[in-house]
C-alpha cells in the first residue's frame, strides 16, 4: 500500500509499530489491538532539525499589491516619471505598459531600524522593527493563476501539493480537535481550492476552506459539527451504545489496529464538536481586542471593491481567529482578501492600493501585536504578499501591471530577522537585482524556519521521490535570525 | 515493503565520457589574469551550481560545469558559455551583464568584474584548467535491462506440490500454499458462509448481500453454490458499477477539467463513465477495452456500434487540461497535456513511470529521454480535449441535414408569412408549413457527444531536459525500446492504434501481468506486486511470482476476460479464507503478504455510503445518466446530500472544486491517475458518520422500514442486524440493544429511540468493514 511507505522520517513498519490508525488494508501490522491516543496520521511528528516557527500564517494579498507604493522606496521615479529608460525595456509583462509612474504615497522611516515604508500602511509600520522586509522576489510569469499556483504549490500547473500540504505531512498538527491546515477569507479567490490542494499527498492534509459570514454561528464552522437532532447528553449516551457495538465486535472477530483507531477517532470527533466551536467562538473577546483589531473603531465599516471585494469585518475577524487557531496549534492558516483578486489594481492603482491598505493595514498590524503580546510571535512565521507585484511603469493613464520581475514580501515572527530590508530592486522597482530571491528559496527557507530541511521532505509518488521545491529552492540564510 | 539498496540499481549503466577537445597554447602572463581576475570569480560565485562538484551531487544547474576548460566552452543545455575571442557569443558574458538570464542569483557583480571576463574572452580565454566536466553519457545494457523480472516473458507454471494436499482448491492454492508452508505459517479457518457471501458481495458490486441472498446460499449444499454467487453477482448490473470506479480512478475521471475563475465543465463526461460501467458488465475483453480507449475511432472494423468503438476515449479526452494563453506558459501548456496523457497510459496500463524520462534518462528503469519522445509521438499534435459525436456517420449526417432543413424551412416560413397577402401566397406558405409539420413527425435521433481525443501522431522532437522551448534531436517515433519484441523495425509512423496494440500484443510482458495483478489487489487489498502501478525497479518485486506470470498468460487465454478471473480467483481456498487474526502468523507476516488469512478491509467510502442507501430501503438502483440531480441538470449530484439516493459512482466529480466529503473520506485526487486508494481514519470523517444529514436521514428511513416490517422489538432487532450485518444478533448484542431503547424512550430528543439505534448501526465498525 502507498500510504506511509513514503515516511521520510520512518520506515513503513516503524510508523505502524507506533501507531494504530489504517494504512491501505486494515490491519497490516495487527500486532497490537486496542485503543491508543496519539494514533493517527496527523499527529504531531518532530522535525529534522529544531525549529524556529511551529506555524504559519500567511496573509495573502491576492492580486498583487504594488511594491512601489508600499515597501519598496522608488524616489528615482519621479525624476523619469512618464519615461521608459532603456535599462526598463525588454521587461514583458502581462498588458502593454507606458512610462514609469512615481508613487504618490510618501515614504518615511520607522522604528530603530530605520526600515521606510509608505503612508499606507501607518499601523504595519509601527511594526518596523518586527518586519523582514523581502525587496527581491521574483516569480516566474505575470499570470495570476500560475503565479498563485506557484507561490502555493511550488508549480505553475496545478498539480503538486500546496506547502500547507506538506507541512502538514511533514509535521503533523499539534492540536487534532481542529484541521491542522486552514484557509479563511472571503468569497473564493483565483484558482480556488487548488491554491490549498493536498493533490498526491493524502487528502486528509488538503488546506480546510472556512469562509464565515458576519453573523456565523461557531457550531456551523466545519462540515458536520453539529448535531441538530441529539443533545449532547443524548449524543453521549448513544456513542457509548455504539462503541460497546465495536467492543463486542472486536471481542468476536479478533483485535485490529484499523478498529481500535476508529473507534478512537470517533471519540475525537465527539470532543471536536466543542473544541472547534470554541476556537471559533470570539464573542468572549474583550473590548480592547477587537479594537486592537480594527473590528471597532473609525474604520470597522471600511470595504474594498476593487475585483471582488471584501470588508474589514471579514479580513480583521480572519486575523483575530487567525490568532485563536495559533494558540491552540493549528499548523498552517492562510487569510486571502477577498473574491478573486482584490490588490490587481489595472486602472487606479492609487486610489485601489489606498483603500485595500486601508482595510488591511490595522487588523494586520493587530494580529503582529497580539500575537507579540502572548508571546506566539516568537515561534509564529507570519508571511505577507502576493503572488507577484506591480509594475513601476502606467497601464493606460493610472494603473499598474503585474509585474513578476520583482517584488516585495514581509516576513515577521518564526525566527527571522526583524527590521530588515533584504535585497533590492533595480532604481525604478522593476526588476529584482540583488540577492534576489525566488519562489521557491522563499519555500526553502519557510520548510527551514519550521526545521524542515526542503530537500528531504519527500514523497514517493509516480516512480520518484518529490519535494515542494522540486529540484530548486536556496535557504536564504540571511534572513534567519 | 521491500527496499532494495540503491547500490544495487542501475547495474547495467555503464558511463562513457565524453571526448576531449583540443589543448590551446597560451603564455604563462594570460593565464595569471586568468587565476587573479576570472578563477576566484567562478569559484565563488558560480561553483556552487556549476561545476563537477555541483554535478557529482546532482545540483548542477543548467548542465553547465563552469569548473574545467572544456566544461566552460562546451557550455550547458543552451551551448556554450565561452566562445574564445568571441563575447558576443558568450553566454557567460551575457548572463554576468544580466542580458539575458541574471547570473549570479544573489546580485550584478561589480562593472569592473564583467569588463575582466569581456577582456579574457576577447583574448582568447586562455584556461589553464585540465580535466573533463562529469557529463557521462549513459548508454543501457539492452541485455542486461531485459533480465529484469518484469521484462521477461510471463509463462505458465506447473502449480507447485505441497504438504497439505487437501487444502488447496484451485491451482491458484497450491501456489498459495507452497509459500506458506516454506515459511512456516499455517492459513486459518476458512471464512463462514455468511461471511464469505458478504465479502463477495462487497467485492463484486460494491452493496451487501439481502438476507434473502444469504438464506438461499446457506441452503444450497450443492457444490455449485459459490460458483452460482458469483455468476449472479457478475450478472448484476451493479457489477459494472463497482469494478468501474476502479477503472475511474486510474482514468482520473471528472465531470469537469479544472479551471481558474470557475469550473470548465465536461457536460458529456458522464458518457465516458457509462460507457466503462457497460464495457465491464459486458466483459468486454480487457485487451479490446484498451485499444478501444486509445485509438477506438482508428480502429478500421465495420461501422457498427459507434458508441461502443467511441466511447472509451474519454479515457484520454478527460484528461488535464491547463490554462495556456498566458506569457510564456503555451508551450509548457501543451507539454504538461501531453505528459499527462503520456503518465496515465504507461502507469495504467503498464505499470511502468515513464514520466521520469521527461527530462532525463529514467534512473532506475531502462526507458532513456529519447523514449518518452517517441512514445508521445502517438499523441503529440492531437486535439485532447474534445468532445465528439459517437453515432454512426449516417445517423450524424441525417440530424444534422434534417436540422438544416428546419432551419431553412423555418427561415422561409418566417419571411413568407410577412407577404402572404394573397390566395397564392397563402397556399405558398401552408404548404411550406405542412412540410415542415412533416418534417418534425419524424425527427431522427439526436446526436450523442461524448469527450474524446482525435488525432495525434506528429513526430516529435525531446525536449531538453523537459524544457519545451529547448528543442533536440527528433525523436524515432514507437513504442518503448524495451517493450519492444526483438527484432522489430522502427515504426515510420506511430498512431494512437499502433500504441495501443503495442500495449496488448501478446508479447508485451507487462500489460496483462500489470491487469491481472490489479484485479488480485482489488480482491485481496494488496496485489501480488504490492506497487499496483510501478512494476520498475523501484516498484516490489512479486510475492508469487509464479501465480502471477501462471494467471497473466492464463487470463490472456481465457479471451482477456475480468470475469473469469473472478471466478478463477474468487473459488479459490485462499479466497474463502476468514480474516480472523493468528499470534503465531502475526509475527512472521504480519501484513500478511502471503495470505494466512484475508486482510480485514475497511469499505471505501461509495460501498460505505451505498450500504447504508441499501439498508435504508432507499437505493434508486438506475444505471446511468448525467451527474445531476435533476432533469434540467442544475443541481449536481453530491454524496452529502440526504436528496441524493444514486449510487456514489454518479456523484459530480470535479477538479476545479472537489467535493469536501470524498476528500475527507481518501477519494483519489482525480486530477493524476491513481491505483490504490490510502484508507486514513481521522476524526472528521467521524463527524460525518455522528451528525451528517445524511446518516441521520438514511438512519431515520432504516428505522422507519423496521417499524413497517415487524411488530416486535426482537424481531425488529433481528431484521435490523440481518440487514445491517447479515447475521442475526447474539443475546449480549440483543440485551444491550434493548437497555438503550428503554432509555432513550426516557428522554425526548428530535430522534426516535429506534431511529438512534439504527444510527449507531450505521455507524459501528462492523457496518464499515469487510469480513
Amino acid at each position: 500500500m502507498s500510504f506511509f511507505e513514503n515516511s521520510y522520517f520512518l520506515s513503513r513498519r516503524e510508523l505502524l509499530a507506533q501507531t494504530s490508525y489504517g494504512v491501505g488494508m486494515i490491519g497490516l501490522a495487527s500486532v497490537l489491538a486496542g485503543r491508543s491516543e496519539a494514533s493517527t496520521p496527523l499527529a504531531a511528528r518532530p522535525p529534522h532539525f529544531p525549529a524556529r516557527a511551529k506555524r504559519i500564517i500567511h496573509l495573502w494579498m491576492n492580486g498583487g499589491p504594488s511594491q512601489v507604493d508600499t515597501f519598496d522606496p522608488k524616489p528615482a521615479l519621479h525624476r523619469f516619471a512618464g519615461q521608459r529608460p532603456a535599462s526598463t525595456t525588454g521587461l514583458t509583462t502581462e498588458r502593454r505598459t507606458g512610462g514609469l509612474m512615481p508613487s504618490p504615497f510618501r515614504f518615511t522611516r520607522h522604528g530603530q531600524s530605520g526600515l521606510e515604508i509608505s503612508e499606507l500602511f501607518p499601523f504595519v509600520a509601527q511594526h518596523a522593527d518586527d518586519l523582514c522586509v523581502i525587496r527581491s522576489m521574483h516569480t516566474n510569469t505575470p499570470v495570476h493563476e500560475a503565479s498563485n499556483w506557484l507561490m502555493f504549490t511550488g508549480n505553475v500547473q496545478p498539480i503538486r501539493p500546496s506547502y500547507g500540504s506538506w507541512l502538514l505531512y511533514g509535521l503533523g498538527t499539534e492540536n487534532e480537535n481542529l484541521p491542522g491546515f486552514i484557509v479563511m477569507g472571503e468569497g473564493q479567490p483565483v484558482n480556488g481550492p487548488s491554491n490549498w490542494s493536498s493533490r498526491f499527498l493524502p487528502g486528509i492534509y488538503q488546506g480546510c476552506q472556512v469562509t464565515l459570514p458576519v453573523d456565523y454561528r461557531p457550531q456551523d464552522v466545519l462540515a458536520n459539527l453539529h448535531n441538530a437532532s441529539l443533545s449532547p447528553a443524548a449524543q453521549r449516551r448513544q456513542l457509548d451504545f455504539t462503541q460497546r457495538l465495536n467492543d463486542l465486535h472486536r471481542d468476536r472477530v479478533g483485535a485490529e489496529n484499523a478498529f481500535g483507531a476508529r473507534m478512537d477517532s470517533l471519540e475525537l470527533a465527539y470532543r471536536m464538536q466543542t473544541s472547534a466551536a470554541e476556537a471559533f467562538d470570539i464573542r468572549g473577546e474583550p473590548a480592547s481586542i477587537l479594537d486592537l483589531y480594527g473590528l471597532t473603531g473609525p474604520n470597522a465599516g471600511a470595504s474594498a471593491n476593487t475585483n471582488g471585494g471584501f470588508r474589514r469585518a471579514t479580513f480583521a475577524r480572519n486575523c483575530l481567529l487567525a490568532r485563536r487557531l495559533a494558540e491552540r496549534g493549528v499548523r498552517v492558516i492562510q487569510i486571502y482578501c477577498g473574491n478573486l483578486q482584490p490588490w490587481d489594481t489595472h486602472s487606479n492603482n492609487a486610489q485601489g492600493q489606498q483603500t485595500l491598505a486601508q482595510v488591511v493595514d490595522q487588523p494586520i498590524a493587530g494580529l503582529l501585536t497580539d500575537l507579540k503580546r502572548r508571546g506566539l510571535l516568537e515561534d509564529t512565521l507570519v508571511v505577507w504578499g502576493g503572488e507577484f507585484g506591480r509594475t513601476p511603469a502606467t497601464e493606460g493613464s493610472n494603473g499598474r501591471d503585474h509585474n513578476h520581475w520583482g517584488f516585495s514580501m514581509w516576513l515577521a515572527g518564526g525566527g527571522v530577522k526583524s527590521g530588515l530590508a533584504y535585497g533590492a530592486t533595480d532604481e525604478f522597482g522593476f526588476r529584482a537585482v540583488e540577492k534576489r530571491v525566488h519562489v521557491h528559496d522563499l519555500h526553502a527557507t519557510m520548510l527551514h524556519l519550521m526545521g524542515i530541511d526542503h530537500e528531504r521532505l519527500t514523497f514517493r509518488y509516480s516512480g520518484r521521490d518529490h519535494r515542494l521545491t522540486d529540484v530548486h529552492g536556496t535557504v536564504i540564510r540571511d534572513l534567519i535570525a | 515493503m521491500i527496499r532494495y539498496s540503491l547500490f544495487l540499481l542501475g547495474t547495467w549503466w555503464f558511463f562513457a565520457p565524453a571526448t576531449c577537445c583540443a589543448q590551446q597554447k597560451a603564455s604563462p602572463e594570460q593565464f595569471t589574469f586568468f587565476e587573479k581576475n576570472i578563477r576566484p570569480v567562478l569559484v565563488e560565485h558560480c561553483y556552487r551550481c556549476h561545476s563537477s562538484g555541483a554535478a557529482k551531487g546532482g545540483k548542477v544547474k543548467g548542465g553547465l560545469q563552469l569548473d574545467t576548460r572544456e566544461g566552460i566552452r562546451t557550455g550547458g543545455d543552451s551551448g556554450p558559455a565561452v566562445v574564445p575571442g568571441n563575447p558576443a557569443k558568450s553566454r557567460l558574458l551575457a548572463a554576468l551583464r544580466h542580458e539575458t538570464v541574471m547570473m549570479p542569483p544573489s546580485g550584478k557583480l561589480p562593472d569592473s568584474v564583467v569588463a575582466d571576463f569581456a577582456a579574457w574572452i576577447e583574448r582568447g580565454a586562455p584556461d589553464p584548467r585540465d580535466g573533463k566536466p562529469l557529463t557521462q553519457t549513459e548508454k543501457i545494457d539492452w541485455q542486461k535491462a531485459r533480465d529484469f523480472w518484469a521484462f521477461q516473458p510471463p509463462k505458465v507454471h506447473a502449480p507447485p506440490q505441497v504438504r497439505n494436499a487437501m487444502w488447496p482448491r484451485k491451482d491458484i492454492d497450491r501456489f498459495i500454499l507452497a509459500e506458506l508452508e516454506k515459511r512456516g505459517l499455517e492459513p486459518v479457518r476458512a471464512a463462514t458462509n455468511r461471511e464469505w457471501i458478504r465479502r463477495a458481495t462487497f467485492d463484486l458490486i460494491g452493496l451487501p448481500p439481502t438476507p434473502e441472498e444469504i438464506e438461499a446460499f446457506e441452503k444450497d449444499k450443492t457444490p455449485e453454490a459459490h460458483a452460482k454467487v458469483i455468476d449472479r453477482l457478475l450478472a448484476s448490473p451493479h457489477y459494472g458499477e463497482r469494478w468501474g470506479r476502479y477503472w475511474l480512478d486510474l482514468a482520473r475521471y471528472t465531470d469537469d477539467l479544472g479551471g481558474t475563475v470557475g469550473p470548465v465543465l465536461a457536460p458529456t463526461a458522464f458518457r465516458y463513465r457509462d460507457w466503462v460501467i457497460q464495457a465491464f458488465n459486458r466483459d468486454m475483453p480487457y485487451d479490446q477495452f484498451v485499444r478501444l480507449q486509445l485509438a477506438g475511432d482508428l480502429i478500421p472494423e465495420p461501422a457498427k456500434e459507434y458508441a461502443e468503438r467511441l466511447g472509451g476515449l474519454g479515457f484520454q479526452g478527460l484528461g488535464q487540461r491547463f490554462s495556456g494563453n498566458a506569457v510564456g506558459m503555451v508551450k509548457k501548456k501543451v507539454a504538461d497535456e501531453l505528459d499527462d496523457r503520456v503518465d496515465t497510459v504507461t502507469r495504467a496500463l503498464l505499470g511502468l513511470t515513464v514520466s521520469c524520462a521527461r527530462c532525463h534518462d529514467h534512473k532506475f528503469d531502462p526507458i532513456p529521454t529519447v523514449d518518452y519522445y517517441s512514445l508521445a509521438t502517438a499523441y503529440n499534435g492531437a486535439k485532447l480535449s474534445e468532445e465528439i459525436a459517437l453515432g454512426s456517420p449516417t445517423a450524424n449526417k441525417a440530424r444534422d441535414d434534417w436540422q438544416k432543413q428546419v432551419a431553412a424551412l423555418s427561415q422561409k416560413i418566417k419571411s413568407a408569412a410577412k407577404t402572404a397577402t394573397t390566395p397564392d401566397a397563402k397556399a405558398a406558405l401552408e404548404s411550406l408549413q405542412t412540410e415542415l409539420a412533416r418534417l418534425n413527425q419524424s425527427v431522427p435521433p439526436a446526436v450523442v457527444k461524448g469527450p474524446a481525443v482525435s488525432g495525434g501522431g506528429q513526430a516529435m522532437r525531446v525536449n531538453v531536459r523537459g524544457n519545451p522551448d529547448q528543442l533536440g534531436d527528433v525523436a524515432p517515433a514507437g513504442f518503448l525500446q524495451i517493450l519492444k519484441s526483438k527484432g522489430a523495425l522502427a515504426e515510420l509512423k506511430f498512431t494512437r492504434l499502433e500504441l495501443a496494440d503495442a500495449i496488448v500484443d501478446r508479447h508485451n510482458p507487462l500489460t496483462a501481468r500489470v491487469y491481472v495483478n490489479r484485479v488480485w489487489h482489488y480482491h485481496f487489498g494488496r496485489g501480488i506486486v504490492g506497487t499496483t502501478s510501478n512494476f520498475g525497479q523501484l516498484g516490489d518485486r512479486p510475492t508469487h511470482p509464479e501465480l502471477l506470470d501462471t494467471l497473466a498468460v492464463r487470463f490472456m487465454d481465457n479471451g482477456w476476460s475480468t470475469k473469469w478471473l473472478h471466478r478463477e480467483i474468487m473459488l479459490s481456498a485462499v479466497y474463502g479464507l476468514s480474516s480472523v487474526p493468528d499470534a503465531k502468523n502475526l509475527a512472521k507476516d504480519a501484513d500478511n503478504h502471503y495470505l494466512w488469512r484475508m486482510t480485514p478491509r475497511r469499505l471505501d467510502f461509495e460501498a460505505w455510503r451505498d450500504s447504508m442507501l441499501v439498508v435504508a430501503g432507499k437505493l434508486d438502483p438506475r444505471i446511468g445518466g448525467p451527474p445531476y440531480l435533476d432533469p434540467k441538470g442544475k443541481v449536481q449530484l453530491h454524496p452529502e446530500n440526504p436528496e441524493n439516493r444514486r449510487r456514489t459512482i454518479y456523484g459530480f466529480i470535479s477538479r476545479f472544486k472537489p467535493n469536501p466529503t470524498l476528500t475527507l473520506f481518501d477519494f483519489p485526487e482525480p486530477n493524476v491517475t491513481s491505483d490504490q486508494r490510502t484508507a486514513t481514519t481521522i476524526p472528521q470523517q467521524q463527524l460525518f458518520a455522528l451528525n451528517s444529514p445524511f446518516v441521520l436521514a438514511m438512519s431515520r428511513s432504516f428505522a422507519a422500514r423496521l417499524e413497517a416490517s415487524e411488530k416486535s422489538e426482537e424481531r425488529r432487532l433481528l431484521l435490523g442486524w440481518q440487514l445491517a450485518f447479515g447475521r442475526v444478533p447474539t443475546e449480549r448484542e440483543v440485551a444491550i440493544a434493548r437497555e438503550f431503547l428503554r432509555e432513550a424512550a426516557s428522554v425526548d430528543e428530535k430522534l426516535r429511540p429506534w431511529e438512534r439505534l439504527c444510527h449507531s448501526l450505521l455507524t459501528t465498525n462492523e457496518f464499515a468493514f469487510v469480513p
